[in-house]
């Protein structure tokens, strides 16, 4: 367990952790519907801010890569098939089809917002509490009717907690079965559930154990959690944020 | 169930990282845990789960396939797919409530789930790009037809192993494993 | 006078199996008491009794005076527990918030609670690790943080399921070392073991279980005798007819 993942809080004290979890959340939920629409201009200007906030979280810029691979992968992907698929004049040719120049622009644009997306999840992922993100979802969905606010933020507050837990286990599992030489074996569905079976044991064993843990200690829904309180720090990350999507806007539009 | 639920949905979140390398291609664990927790769950708490792992989604944790996450995502050309989870877990716990432990009615039920995200999807991409029905079919449903079958096969065999280490009462299983170990 | 009482308590799994068969057992304020018995003896089951985590078949627990099943919050913030799996227990993402988890349960002000978590801290000797991962601890700091964590609850009894497992040496003394601490500030101890040679030095009191029921139950030189019968190795000093010797000399 003492190896994380890239995906847990990290304790610090940047911009972001001292943001309140409510203006992080709203940022996100607006930069993330903005960037999958940016052009270029407008994803280097994103990039960048995004990346001054990340490396001032201090989290381990190798560990996130090395974390993000199969997304690399994925990326990679997505940049192929758009490369080829995406008509206009190939470059090249094999059997008839070929990355066009469109299609790999539209490709690169394509990853390259996929992937600014996962970074600004990731950085709220890094920078903020489950309790935190509980609050905040809580407030967040208090005007909406139909929905069990305090529950749902409860869940989502364990679902934080859950993922670097299950990730880890993982890898402790794929790890002990690659041990055993299950590279060997061809049968897809046996690899599945040889790789599913034990990480869900584990996970539910675990999820009982926490559950009983927290019981233990009077857990309820209605906890007193420090309050939010949004500074004037805040209301002017905020404003920076919105002033940042207008620019992004206005550069895509060009 | 509040815990297992939220597990559930941590674990549809976590399937988009976890991949099996199977030949050239990697199979992401995601959808597949989507119907688990339809069978694992049963048909009001298997939705919740799916309901928390989108509300996640949408407040734009990386937790989309591929590792994305936004509104953007849900309202863009894969969106009806992840929409479709919802009626599909529903669905799948519903039919595998049916009787105990039967496994024709799991296969049943996840078959069904399967072609519910099909039925939500497939329309839903020709929509938001305007495809014909036939390239969507081809883009959207004929490629993932045979990793489908796999994860169907590999569910159905997951949940007979699991489900007796889910009780309804929580805390007790745990305590229970102590005193056999 | 008697803080914890369990009365003829009985608990019977779904499916059909005797977890914990009439036990009766009280213990004194204050007192330091060893539960021992080799594993699958219940000795978890019985434990998770005393807080209410289980409900028993039959039988009832009282602390206080007043029953479990009555006024569950209310055992649980008495009884506080602390579980045998050192990760799983872990609810926060700091040390602070961890410790702090307890009382905001309770619905303290945020004063009050941060009061009783720089004590608790400081009571197991942690106060400069408030800011760390819980996950990077090493074991013994991880035990003691549960540790920590019941007494910023301000639990009366507390329990400990296995204490010691997975612990290096160091880890073991640390641990030890909070727990003879809790004893000395007047708090009840209850620990569970099937390793009797880390605690029975201090203990004034030992009990065995076997199959679900109490066995053997007096103070520790009377019971030692006896341990090998129902599976708990006795300890080397005993063996050679000597006194136990504390691991913290």
């Amino acid at each position: 367990m003492a190896e994380l993942t890239a995906f847990g809080y990290h304790p610090g004290d940047s911009v972001l952790h001292r943001l309140d979890p409510r203006f992080k959340l709203v940022c996100l939920i607006a930069t993330s519907l903005t960037v999958l629409d940016s052009g270029m201009a407008a994803l280097g200007l994103w990039s960048a801010a995004c990346a001054i906030l990340l490396v001032k979280t201090g989290v381990s810029m190798p560990r996130l890569l090395r974390e993000l691979r199969y997304f690399g992968v994925l990326i990679l992907f997505v940049f192929v098939a758009r490369a080829f698929s995406a008509g206009g004049d190939p470059l090249v040719r094999f059997w008839g089809i070929g990355p066009s120049r469109q299609g790999m622009m539209e490709g690169a644009l394509v990853g390259w917002r996929l992937g600014l997306v996962v970074l600004l999840g990731l950085s709220l992922m890094a920078t903020t509490r489950s309790w935190q993100v509980k609050a905040a979802v809580e407030s967040l969905l208090r005007p909406v009717p139909f929905i069990p606010h305090k529950r749902a933020a409860t869940m989502i507050g364990l679902l934080f907690r859950f993922i670097p837990q299950i990730l880890s286990a993982a890898r402790e599992t794929a790890d002990a079965q690659k041990a055993r030489g299950i590279g060997n074996r061809r049968n897809p569905v046996f690899r599945l559930v040889k790789l599913a079976v034990p990480l869900l044991r584990k996970t539910f064993l675990d999820a009982d154990r926490l559950a009983a843990a927290m019981e233990a200690r009077c857990y309820t829904e209605d906890r007193s959690t420090p309050p939010l309180s949004a500074a004037a720090g805040d209301w002017s990350f905020l404003a920076a944020v919105c002033a940042l999507s207008a620019v992004a806007w206005v550069l895509s539009r060009l | 169930m509040t815990v297992y639920a939220a597990l559930m949905a941590a674990l549809i979140a976590a399937g988009a990282y976890i991949a099996v390398p199977v030949g050239p291609v990697p199979i992401v664990l995601q959808n597949m845990f989507v119907l688990l927790a339809g069978l694992l769950l049963g048909w009001r708490w298997g939705p919740a789960a799916v309901a928390v792992y989108l509300l996640a989604g949408v407040c734009g944790l990386p937790v989309f396939a591929g590792g994305t996450g936004g509104i953007g995502r849900l309202a863009g050309p894969t969106g009806g797919y992840l929409l479709g989870y919802l009626p599909a877990a529903a669905a799948v716990g519903w039919i595998s409530q049916r009787a105990e432990n039967r496994t024709f009615l799991d296969v049943a039920g996840l078959i069904v789930g399967t072609a519910i995200v099909y039925l939500c999807g497939v329309p839903w991409l020709k929509m938001v790009t305007g495809m014909s029905l036939s390239k969507s079919l081809a883009v959207g449903m004929v490629p993932f037809l045979l990793g489908d079958g796999l994860k169907i096969v590999a569910a159905a065999a997951i949940a007979k192993a699991i489900r007796p280490v889910i009780r309804k009462d929580s805390g007790a299983a745990a305590t229970h494993e102590y005193s056999r170990s | 006078m008697n803080i914890l009482e369990a009365d003829r308590l009985s608990h019977r799994f779904p499916d059909g199996s005797m977890g914990i068969h009439e036990i009766g057992l009280t213990l004194r304020k204050g007192s330091f008491t060893v539960l021992a018995g080799p594993n699958g003896s219940g000795k978890t089951t019985f434990l998770r009794h005393l807080n209410g985590l289980l409900m028993p078949t039959s039988g009832e627990v009282r602390i206080k005076g007043v029953p479990v099943r009555e006024d569950p919050r209310r055992a649980r913030r008495l009884v506080g527990m602390v579980f045998q799996d050192a990760d799983s227990q872990i609810v926060g993402e700091t040390v602070y918030d961890d410790a702090a988890f307890g009382p905001e349960n309770l619905k303290l002000d945020r004063r009050e609670i941060h009061r009783r978590v720089l004590a608790a801290l400081d009571a197991v000797g942690m106060s400069g690790l408030a800011g760390q991962r819980p996950h990077l601890l090493s074991g013994g700091e991880k035990r003691r943080l549960a540790i920590a964590g019941i007494l910023a609850m301000g639990s009366e009894v507390v329990i400990l399921d296995e204490p010691f497992s997975n612990l290096d040496y160091p880890g073991v003394r640390q641990v030890l070392g909070a727990i003879l601490d809790l004893h000395s500030r007047g708090r009840t101890i209850l620990l569970s073991t099937h390793d009797l040679e880390k605690t029975i030095a201090h203990a004034d009191r030992l009990l065995l279980m076997e199959k679900g029921r109490i066995v053997a139950d007096g103070r520790p030189g009377a019971v030692l005798g006896q341990t090998e019968r129902y599976g708990v190795r006795r300890p080397c000093a005993v063996r050679w007819g000597r006194a136990v010797e504390s691991w913290l000399n």
